[in-house]
């Protein structure tokens, strides 16, 4: 049931290239789904949790974002919790696959089950998140678009690599088939090659092997405003309702 | 009870003047975890067509100011929907259960099609009415044409949502061309910049659509001071009403009853708060 809830502000804090912003909150969203926040602006804004605990949730933000301005505790009105979130099933081999701008959601799977992989990709080397942030026992796999550091990305490319450069896409491509679930969250125009890449790694995946998180606005989220409505195989869906996150090959894949 | 349309054989009473407007609430029981639907005058569906149609390509939202901090916004939409067959296939036990009547907002493309649409939703169980949604640069001759095609082939009142400048040309036509009530107005053209900040050196890009801010509100009650007074039939007052005080301005300057429009998807719970101040609030203080 979809609820008006009050959440408190508790602290904001940078954690380059984010911000951490921590709320109290009676129901928080789980990963993957998402609370509508009155910040004062005309529209809600969708706060998606990086953190969830039994208290609330925190999210990590651009600076500057409306919540880093709120003084602990300050009220904040939340529509919530909304959307279908991430469904891991049985999975022990989770793979988490972002563009580092997208990838706050994704933060609350790291140990969720006994082995992760993470992907994240970055135009360049400073807007990688730093590696130390992450658990030890995730397996960590950097892409920079232009090289500076890890692999080369972007993450479905399969143009040749220059010399002392090794591509991302193969290792994509294994760590696709070592896992038994795999999330993503990129912009969700990149989803239809992400998918063909995951075609191209499992013949058959099974339902929600593949999840992705389509981040758009979403200013009423109950499916009433049609804004965030994307085109999928069956027809266009809402992101709000029918997602956030939705199984990609089943989604986006190109048609066979 | 509220009478939107005294002329009409069959009437269309209401029992509290807030309403949501088309394109804010959904087709049907979207908010019934938010909003106490009895509390409403009637459920205005969101935009209906004959035939399906797609949502815009590209971004649809732009807000005003930087991260969020402005006082409206521009969404274009594309008015999706599925076509008013498949919308009735969908709702029309909704519709039958809900405990308000529904008026159904129906895109007026060409006449046929209006009348073809408008055939198809009469005789629909608790469809009380139709509001015909115009584009902004409607002549008044075809404004005319399709109040006319929608009366034709239906039985159902019609109310027209005005393009908000159009109103000096529209309004005063439509009320003698036989509409039944009007919605003043549909929110403005306007545009935005697609994001607030400059990014790089990329083209910075911008976005046309309908504006809905509640620094909308004195524009609107400057219209409604300008013609609820000449108008025959009841004006439903629509654009930047975001409360209390809001509303009984509108109702204050003769306007029927009031639609919020996009504005509740910040607060759904504004519905309920106006419909209850009104309930409470002496209308007959109200000067006519």
């Amino acid at each position: 049931m979809v609820k008006q809830q009050d959440a408190v502000f508790r602290q904001a804090y940078p954690a380059p290239p984010y911000w951490v912003a921590r709320f109290d909150l009676p129901h928080p969203p789980g990963p993957g789904g998402f609370v509508l926040a009155d910040l004062g602006g005309p529209l809600r804004e969708a706060l998606f949790p990086a953190a969830i605990d039994a208290n609330g949730f925190a999210a990590m933000l651009p600076p500057r974002h409306a919540a880093t301005r709120l003084l602990p505790g300050a009220t904040v009105n939340m529509l919530g919790p909304l959307g279908q979130g991430f469904r891991l099933g049985d999975a022990t081999r989770l793979l988490l696959v972002a563009e580092a701008a997208f990838l706050p959601p994704l933060l609350p799977l790291l140990e969720a089950v006994p082995a992760v992989a993470l992907v994240i990709e970055a135009p360049t080397r400073a807007q990688l998140p730093p590696p130390d942030r992450f658990p030890p026992a995730v397996e960590l796999t950097l892409v920079t678009c232009d090289g500076s550091a890890g692999y080369l990305g972007p993450l479905e490319s399969t143009d040749p690599a220059p010399a002392n450069l090794e591509r991302v896409t193969p290792r994509l491509v294994e760590l696709i088939a070592w896992a038994e679930c795999a999330c993503f969250a990129c912009a969700s125009d990149r989803y239809p090659a992400l998918a063909a890449l995951v075609r191209a790694a499992r013949i058959q995946p099974a339902p929600d092997f593949a999840q992705a998180l389509v981040q758009v606005p979403m200013p009423c989220g109950v499916g009433a405003c049609e804004v965030c409505r994307i085109n999928t195989r069956a027809g266009e869906k809402h992101a709000c309702t029918d997602g956030p996150v939705f199984d990609i090959a089943r989604t986006f894949a190109p048609s066979l | 009870m509220i009478e939107l349309a005294p002329r009409h054989k069959f009437g269309l009473p209401i029992a509290s003047p807030v309403m949501p407007a088309a394109g804010a609430f959904g087709y049907g029981d979207t908010y019934h975890d938010l909003v106490d639907l009895r509390v409403l005058g009637a459920l205005v569906t969101n935009p209906v067509s004959l035939n399906p149609r797609e949502a815009a390509r590209g971004q649809r939202i732009a807000i005003h100011g930087e991260h969020n901090a402005g006082c409206g916004f521009v969404a274009h939409t594309g008015l999706p929907n599925p076509g008013v067959q498949r919308v009735l296939r969908q709702q029309r036990q909704i519709w039958e259960r809900l405990p308000i009547p529904v008026i159904v907002h129906l895109i007026a493309t060409t006449p046929s099609e209006t009348a073809r649409a408008a055939e198809r939703l009469s005789g629909v169980p608790n469809v009380v009415g139709l509001e015909l949604g115009l584009i902004d640069s409607i002549t008044v001759q075809r404004a005319l044409n399709l109040l006319a095609a929608a009366q034709a082939e239906g039985d159902l009142p019609v109310i027209v949502r005005v393009p908000f400048g159009s109103v000096d040309a529209l309004a005063p036509r439509l009320a003698e061309g036989g509409a039944d009530a009007l919605t003043l107005t549909a929110p403005p053209r306007a545009v935005l910049p697609a994001s607030a900040v400059p990014e790089d050196e990329a083209p910075r890009h911008y976005l046309r659509g309908r504006l809905y801010s509640p620094a909308l509100l004195p524009l609107l009650l400057n219209i409604l001071a300008r013609w609820c007074s000449k108008l025959p039939i009841p004006v439903i007052a629509c654009g930047g009403i975001a409360s209390l005080p809001d509303a009984i301005a509108c109702l204050e300057l003769g306007a029927t009853a009031i639609q919020i429009d996009a504005l509740l998807w910040r607060d759904p719970a504004i519905l309920q708060q106006i419909a209850e101040g009104l309930a409470k609030f002496d209308t007959s203080t109200i000067s006519e």
